[in-house]
């Protein structure tokens, strides 16, 4: 057993973090923006992933055949871990599950347009599941596919598509059997962001950022561009769901949020009195640091399975996103309780504490326990698929 | 980073494991309850045995040679059996007490008879309205020609009948630290054991001190080192705790998940409703983090690392875990939890009394917080990715 990182892994993140050192850009790296800074939104971030790019860092763990490295998972793991904590967008849905999905099941043709610009970081996503009846139960989705000449064409809703007002493709999930059990009729599909009749509606959120909803009217997508086999989509989706759970919810922010706040119990003063001499406080700062320690190794735990087991981590990455969730959300809570009334000031506020980051981790955690995967639904994953307990809905 | 266990330590759970299946059985551990001396014989004969009691002994004295972590797989079996017996207070605290501050005669007199089991020590700490640091030690040592004589009262002795000897702390002076270990006959002539009744119904007493006459002989260390000997054995006793807790957590888990599946209440388990299997899912994720950072604590003191904050967290975390899992296990057991028929009520009174002793939550996280907010480091927490 070991907890320490390898001679060659230390290395790794050396590079990476003299690559962040050389590339320092506060357009590019913002921790302000909290987890929606894994995001590449803007001009100057997505020249940022190209130099990733440049670097090899996007195909770590991609086949050599497809222009990856062949390369252990857990490299990728550090550098996402190291992009989050410097708030810079981190390598996600077009490497994991885009890439990976195609590289599995993918066709010929798919395969050779979309690997490379990947590869490249030519090409942005948008990942469309979320439709308006369909959540949690995201196999109820009732995005309408039929088939028409060569294609299909498609009708119907989408919500919570972060990524499409900046995207150049949009990776859907759309109901291609409605007779069959809901898991099996949905088929993934490929579609240019610009398609005349998609309509993009921004859904605007606390914290200033903004998702969308996506109106589909009669788009028609050739039958090239559905991926995989007809009325697998549902499998394809959860199969890559165990990597977006890793990658949406890396544990260094959380870190660098408990650090901020332990910073501040260490320097801060109220009515001239130290805050750190509270022993409300102590106890609180001591209980925290240790379940972010905890957190970091249901982490470490989930990564070590994925990668030194034969088994798939499933159960191990819903323990983390739920534990690792459900404890950003406790700190956000607590990071307001000890700054004390200051901490209510927005964020960019000139005398706020912490910079305003209190306001701002307590109304972006929000989404942490929901995105991804419900803490319910994680519960649910780990109470059938770990403990063997019987299906409960 | 690789976090399997090598094939001598798989060996040593399997082998504690099935030694646990043997000799600490449920039937045995409900004997053990109240039993004035606590020491299970087939239990504690085979841990003498099979070099289980050595663990903290230099292989000069018949240890394995065991580092910390092959220590925490052995506690950590231990604990999901519920194991009784006077292991920890003899085998592991006071061998580390003596191990690091007895001189070599000492060491040789009784560290070989702790490793087989013939030889039981255990600590006379706690006493009656005080804490768990230096200055709950009130019991005096004054000084005579040649010794000194004890008065005072200790509480939470375990297993004193069982015990040949008694490691007590004791004040000299009035300097907070002013305390010295020291190491005398259980029967020694105004030495009154009195056994106490506890939650868990554990083998404790409370031990009077009347006028006790103790030669300078029997100090271990220098004068006024007592407290920093504890101090250190301490750190790492409650790692080997928080294995314990860990390994009782698993267990009761277990236990509930099973009657979960087995109980049928509207026509079908219930462990089918959601409100209780998420109440097992989250103890799931919860038992899952202790084991590891009871793990990382082991492994880091076997690597030498200052383990001051992970030890505490350790104990903190695991004994929290224990407790909470066990008062979720009481809960979907339902009524039938609360007779004693059932064991799961074992456990639950075992985790909250661990939490209690060796340091409870409220020292832990002072220590926790001391080690983050009063030292001078640049980085409060520290980041695992920066190198």
């Amino acid at each position: 057993m070991d907890f320490e990182f390898s001679p060659a892994e230390r290395a790794f993140l050396q590079e990476v973090d003299d690559f962040l050192q050389a590339n320092r850009d506060p357009r590019v790296m913002d921790v302000t923006r909290e987890n929606m800074a894994q995001v590449c939104d803007t001009p100057e971030r997505r020249a940022f992933m190209k130099k990733l790019a440049e670097r090899g860092w996007l195909g770590i763990t991609w086949p050599k055949e497809y222009g990856g490295q062949d390369g252990e998972g857990f490299y990728e793991y550090l550098l996402n871990e190291k992009l989050s904590s410097v708030g810079a967008p981190q390598i996600g849905k077009g490497v994991g599950i885009i890439g990976k999905t195609l590289i599995k099941v993918g066709s010929e043709k798919l395969k050779r347009e979309f690997l490379p610009k990947i590869l490249n970081a030519e090409i942005e996503f948008a990942v469309g599941y979320s439709e308006p009846s369909a959540g949690s139960d995201s196999a109820a989705m009732r995005l309408r596919a039929e088939r028409q000449g060569e294609g299909w064409v498609l009708n119907g809703q989408k919500v919570y598509t972060t990524s499409a007002h900046f995207a150049d493709w949009y990776w859907v999930g759309a109901r291609t059997d409605p007779d069959a059990p809901k898991h099996h009729g949905i088929s993934l599909f490929l579609i240019r962001m610009d398609d005349p009749g998609l309509t993009i509606q921004p859904m605007y959120t606390m914290g200033g950022e903004r998702t969308n909803a996506v109106f589909f009217d009669n788009v028609f997508v050739h039958d090239d561009y559905r991926v995989g086999e007809l009325n697998k989509g549902f499998q394809y989706i959860a199969e890559a769901l165990d990597i977006e759970r890793f990658t949406m919810f890396t544990f260094a922010p959380i870190r660098g949020r408990v650090e901020l706040l332990c910073d501040h119990v260490k320097h801060a003063t109220r009515d001239g009195e130290a805050l750190k001499t509270d022993p409300r406080l102590r106890q609180r700062i001591a209980q925290l640091a240790t379940e972010c320690e905890v957190a970091r190794l249901l982490g470490v735990r989930f990564v070590d399975t994925a990668i030194n087991s034969p088994k798939t981590p499933t159960v191990e990455a819903s323990r983390y996103k739920l534990y690792s969730t459900e404890l950003s959300r406790r700190v956000a809570d607590a990071t307001m309780d000890i700054v004390g009334p200051g901490a209510q000031l927005a964020l960019g506020t000139g005398d706020a504490p912490l910079k305003g980051r209190a306001e701002s981790c307590y109304t972006y955690t929000v989404i942490d326990t929901i995105g991804g995967g419900s803490s319910e639904v994680q519960k649910n994953i780990i109470a059938t698929r770990g403990l063997g307990l019987p299906r409960n809905f | 980073m690789d976090l399997k266990f090598s094939d001598e330590q798989n060996i040593l759970r399997d082998m504690t494991r099935s030694l646990c299946a043997d000799h600490s059985t449920i039937a045995v551990v409900r004997a053990m309850e109240n039993d004035p001396h606590g020491v299970p014989e087939g239990l504690w004969r085979q841990m003498g045995e099979t070099g289980l009691l050595a663990m903290m002994l230099p292989e000069s004295m018949g240890g394995a040679g065991f580092d910390m972590l092959d220590c925490a797989v052995i506690y950590e079996e231990l604990g999901r059996h519920l194991a009784p017996g006077p292991y920890f207070a003899s085998a592991t605290l006071s061998a580390l007490v003596l191990r690091e501050a007895a001189s070599a005669g000492q060491q040789q007199a009784l560290l070989p008879g702790i490793g087989s089991g013939a030889t039981i020590v255990t600590p006379a700490w706690l006493e009656p309205g005080n804490g768990f640091g230096p200055r709950g030690v009130q019991l005096r040592a004054r000084p005579t020609e040649g010794g000194y004589l004890l008065s005072g009262t200790k509480r939470h002795v375990f297993h004193a009948a069982a015990a040949h000897k008694l490691l007590v702390l004791a004040r000299t002076g009035d300097d907070e630290q002013a305390i010295d270990l020291l190491l005398l006959d259980r029967d020694a002539p105004g030495v009154r054991l009195e056994q106490q009744k506890s939650m868990a119904s554990d083998t404790q007493y409370r031990v009077v001190f009347d006028d006790v006459a103790v030669p300078a002989g029997a100090r271990i260390g220098a004068p006024g080192s007592g407290w920093r000997s504890w101090d250190a054995a301490m750190h790492d006793g409650i790692i080997l705790l928080a294995a314990w807790a860990a390994g009782g957590a698993e267990r009761a888990l277990e236990i509930t998940v099973q009657y979960a599946k087995d109980r049928e209440q509207f026509g079908k388990p219930i462990g089918a409703f959601q409100a209780l299997a998420h109440y097992m899912a989250d103890a799931s994720a919860a038992v899952d983090g202790a084991r590891t950072l009871a793990y990382e604590a082991a492994w880091a003191r076997s690597r030498g690392h200052d383990v001051r904050r992970l030890a505490a967290m350790a104990k903190l975390f695991c004994c929290k875990t224990f407790r909470d899992v066990t008062a979720t296990g009481q809960q979907i057991h339902g009524g039938i939890g609360f007779t004693l028929d059932y064991d799961i009520q074992l456990f639950y009174r075992r985790a909250k009394q661990l939490q209690m002793n060796w340091w409870d939550a409220h020292y832990l996280e002072e220590l926790v917080a001391a080690d983050i907010l009063d030292r001078e480091l640049p980085r409060t927490i520290p980041d695992p990715f920066t190198v």
